[in-house]
């Protein structure tokens, strides 16, 4: 197993190093792979780079939120719902909650993962109250509450004036302050604070060890006396807040309003989860993975320029890669009960 | 290692067959024949390979080296429908039958027979499939769900699937592993009638003794290798075993040391079911200190129910559970590990243990920390405290009971999965031991598990009674109950239907009971 997985994760990046070697190599390619790799990286200032950046930063708070619960055996793929609720949240406050710049900020982030964990523990309580299967209940919870959103920006809470399906702007000295000279904003730094706390505590806490071993057997963790009901509530809790963040992040910084859509039209959440199951949920690859993607979707726009390839042809990398994963992913999150035959 | 006299042609034979997976060898140089008609019993440890070679056998497994030939003629099994379209037959350790379909779909599943429309001739193939289990005297109702039949007649299904679809050569994995004596001397009788009308039968066992009583034949198998051929009437049981294990086995020696004083009690213990019947029937016994108490059943009667009201995993239990002066009816699993109530679970693979966890980390489980309520060690335990864990303290543990507890392991820090079944089997009897438990509940300890690994767990259990706790040992292997047990209870639909002394143990007793007869015949 061990073998195979490393496997499974190294054979696919060699092929693609090689892949882009040779493409490298060829005077004919060669325009599309600087085009890619100029989309990702380059531009004037690297602004490119930092387009990238603010991408992974979205990403990478998506790949904790479902890290966290994947990892606890928990297969919240509910993570649309409760990044969309969670930024719907916070722009509302954002909007029309009077005070103090730093107030409002905080009490916007707040919210915004109250309102994540909500959605989250909705879906826990239907899994385990209404017996509707996590997997399920959480993927449908995606859909009221994207559609809630929607009605909220297209009805009550609309910008008329400004023509576009979206809130006002939020109040403009409690948005998140960028980077000088950079589109990038400093969400990346609450994003990236908590992937390393995610990761560390993983592995350090008696919580991280409790969660890792009932997602690796929950029969195990019953009958260890884990308190598993709590460990089940939290996880979705903590997985639910940093979806909420996360779209707390995203209106904050990026649009400092909530457009609709503009937390799911890019897929978000669908390539988190593709980012966590292609670095084997594991929590240290996990952040790379998620850059990787970032990486492909900013990329296939630099070479659509350059070299006139249409950007879906990212996509439809990715689209691969998740299909790969779909054979790999079923038998890592179906548990390992029979590796050993 | 030829053995001469009038010797039947030979059904197939394997030549040569090696098979590694990854850098493990499962089977090198492997040659053997089945004969027509005989009753062959391959004998050998887990993972001596026994189960690799009846996978090539049965085109599960493609074999890196060696063929196989049928009739003398070489052919090549590419899956299991090959295997079974040459004659072969195999029932599994672990039954594949499909537990809400019935008898008769079971039977016919890949072998309908469907016409030129796709439909299935049910009424014609449910006749043929009645009259074969006429013939064998089976008492199996067609139209049965699986998942309502008891374990036996489940495995008469298996029978019955492999002879339908024209075996000609039946394996059988461990067939007794879920049987009671008198449901294994049906097994047999039936078995050498299969002989008796030229089908050849291949037994994979561990139990020497119903190799002896029954086989013609003995192959055992050491490390991946056919160390030994022996005619089954030129053996005897111990050299079998020393062929098995490479080296002589210390047999256990059971001292009793039964203190006076009641550690744990049970009073009325019931399990309601949504049926009108209850998973377990207001069960009584009374644990002393030192005193192993066994607990013998077919599978499904209630065993299970009992352990989990012991250990706090039922949350429907009625009755008194008294440990130490104390009613623990309340109390969670962790509070009762807590108090000193340990378990060695049955299915290590799931419950026992999380394979993909490490062993270090396995070693921990049920004291890494404060109990949810802080109830005993608030904040502090030796594997952490404020919530995070101590790595070393951790690792050093883990080191000293792999050395303690002889888990052959690289290291601590592998996964449990890569563990051969009896050093899995260590590593749970290393956590609950090692928390020295006053009351520790087994179920099954040497499930799977070799035979130098058994006399080993034998001698922990005892060890541990030895020092004063109760042990509550659930076991579907008489063998090992009779020889640890000081008394024996035996379940039947969620009642203990009798409870034997060490002293008046018999199996044939104990089997009667365990199929339900009570003490006083009417």
């Amino acid at each position: 197993m061990i073998r195979s997985r490393y496997a499974s994760i190294i054979a696919p990046l060699a092929i693609i190093f090689l892949g882009v070697m040779i493409l490298l190599a060829i005077p004919q390619t060669r325009p599309v792979v600087e085009g890619f790799l100029n989309g990702a990286f380059g531009g004037r200032n690297h602004f490119n780079l930092f387009s990238t950046l603010a991408r992974f930063s979205i990403l990478l708070g998506m790949a904790m939120s479902v890290l966290v619960s994947f990892r606890a055996g928990l297969l919240n793929i509910g993570g649309e719902g409760q990044l969309v609720l969670g930024g719907l949240t916070a722009a509302l406050v954002g909007v029309y909650l009077p005070g103090p710049p730093l107030y409002v900020s905080v009490v916007a982030l707040l919210a915004a993962m109250t309102a994540g964990a909500s959605w989250a523990v909705l879906a826990g309580l239907l899994d385990r109250v209404a017996k509707v299967p996590l997997l399920i209940g959480s993927l449908l919870l995606n859909y009221p509450a994207s559609y809630l959103a929607s009605y909220f920006v297209s009805h009550p809470f609309r910008d008329v004036a400004s023509g576009a399906t979206q809130t006002h702007r939020i109040m403009t000295e409690a948005r998140l302050p960028r980077f000088p000279g950079t589109i990038l904003d400093y969400g990346i730094l609450l994003i990236g604070a908590t992937a390393i706390l995610v990761i560390a505590l993983e592995k350090t806490s008696v919580f991280g060890y409790r969660v890792r071993m009932q997602g690796y057997s929950y029969g195990f963790a019953r009958t260890s006396g884990f308190p598993t009901g709590a460990l089940y509530y939290r996880t979705l809790i903590i997985s639910g807040m940093i979806a909420g963040m996360t779209g707390y992040t995203a209106v904050f910084g990026l649009n400092q309003r909530y457009i609709d859509g503009m937390l799911t039209i890019p897929l978000y959440t669908w390539t988190a989860i593709a980012a966590v199951l292609l670095a084997a949920i594991i929590p240290l690859i996990t952040p790379v993975t998620a850059f990787f993607f970032a990486m492909l979707a900013t990329g296939a726009v630099g070479m659509e320029r350059s070299a006139d390839i249409p950007r879906e042809i990212g996509q439809i990398v990715q689209a691969v890669i998740v299909l790969y994963l779909a054979g790999v992913g079923g038998k890592m999150l179906s548990g390992g009960t029979k590796e050993d035959h | 290692m030829q053995i001469e006299s009038q010797v039947q042609p030979a059904v197939c034979r394997l030549n040569g067959i090696s098979k590694s997976f990854g850098d493990i060898q499962a089977l090198r140089d492997v040659t053997f024949e089945v004969r027509k008609g005989e009753f062959l019993a391959i004998v050998g440890e887990n993972g001596a390979g026994k189960s690799t070679a009846m996978g090539v056998l049965f085109g599960l497994l493609e074999p890196d080296a060696g063929h196989i030939t049928f009739a003398g003629e070489r052919r090549k099994l590419k899956s299991a429908r090959d295997a079974i379209d040459a004659g072969f037959g195999m029932v599994h350790q672990h039954f594949k039958l499909y537990p809400d379909l019935t008898v008769l779909e079971n039977v016919l599943v890949g072998y309908e027979g469907a016409n030129g429309f796709g439909l299935v001739p049910f009424q014609e193939r449910r006749k043929a499939v009645a009259s074969l289990i006429r013939e064998f005297e089976f008492t199996l109702d067609l139209d049965r769900k699986i998942s309502d039949m008891p374990v036996d007649a489940r495995q008469q299904v298996e029978i019955v699937k492999m002879l339908f679809r024209g075996a000609s050569v039946v394996i059988l994995d461990e067939p007794t592993a879920v049987l009671t004596p008198q449901e294994c001397v049906t097994l047999y009788a039936m078995l050498k009638r299969l002989c008796a009308q030229g089908k050849s039968v291949v037994l994979i066992t561990h139990k020497l003794g119903e190799v002896m009583d029954h086989s013609e034949r003995v192959l055992v198998m050491r490390h991946g290798a056919l160390v030994a051929e022996r005619k089954t009437s030129e053996t005897d049981q111990g050299e079998l075993a020393e062929l098995m294990v490479g080296r002589q086995i210390e047999t256990v020696e059971k001292i009793s040391r039964i203190q006076p004083q009641v550690v744990a009690s049970l009073q009325g213990v019931s399990v309601q079911s949504e049926s009108d019947k209850p998973r377990l029937d207001g069960v009584s016994i009374e644990l002393r200190a030192g005193e192993i108490f066994g607990v013998a059943g077919v599978t499904g009667n209630g065993q299970k129910e009992l352990v989990n009201a012991v250990m706090g995993l039922e949350k429907n239990a009625a009755g008194q559970i008294i440990f130490q002066g104390r009613d623990i009816g309340g109390l969670t699993v962790a509070e009762r590990r807590q108090i000193g109530i340990g378990y060695m679970a049955e299915d290590r693979m799931t419950i026992g243990l999380a394979t993909r966890g490490t062993i270090a980390e396995n070693l921990i489980a049920g004291r890494e920390g404060s109990s949810p309520k802080g109830a005993v060690r608030e904040g502090h335990s030796g594997f952490s405290s404020y919530g995070f864990l101590h790595w070393r303290q951790i690792r050093d543990h883990a080191q000293r009971l792999v050395k303690n507890y002889d888990i052959r392991t690289p290291s601590a820090m592998q996964r449990v999965g890569n563990l051969s079944g009896g050093n899995q089997q260590k590593v749970v009897v290393a956590r609950e031991l090692s928390a020295a438990p006053k009351l520790l509940v087994v179920e099954n300890p040497c499930w799977g598990v070799d035979v130098g690994a058994i006399s080993f767990i034998h001698r922990q259990i005892l060890q541990l009674a030895e020092t004063g706790a109760a042990i509550l040992l659930i076991s579907n292997d008489l063998e090992e109950l009779f020889e640890l047990s000081d008394r024996v209870g035996v379940m039947f639909e969620g009642r203990m239907n009798r409870v034997f002394d060490r002293s008046e143990l018999d199996a044939f007793a104990v089997g009667a009971a365990m199929s339900g007869d009570e003490e006083q015949r009417p």
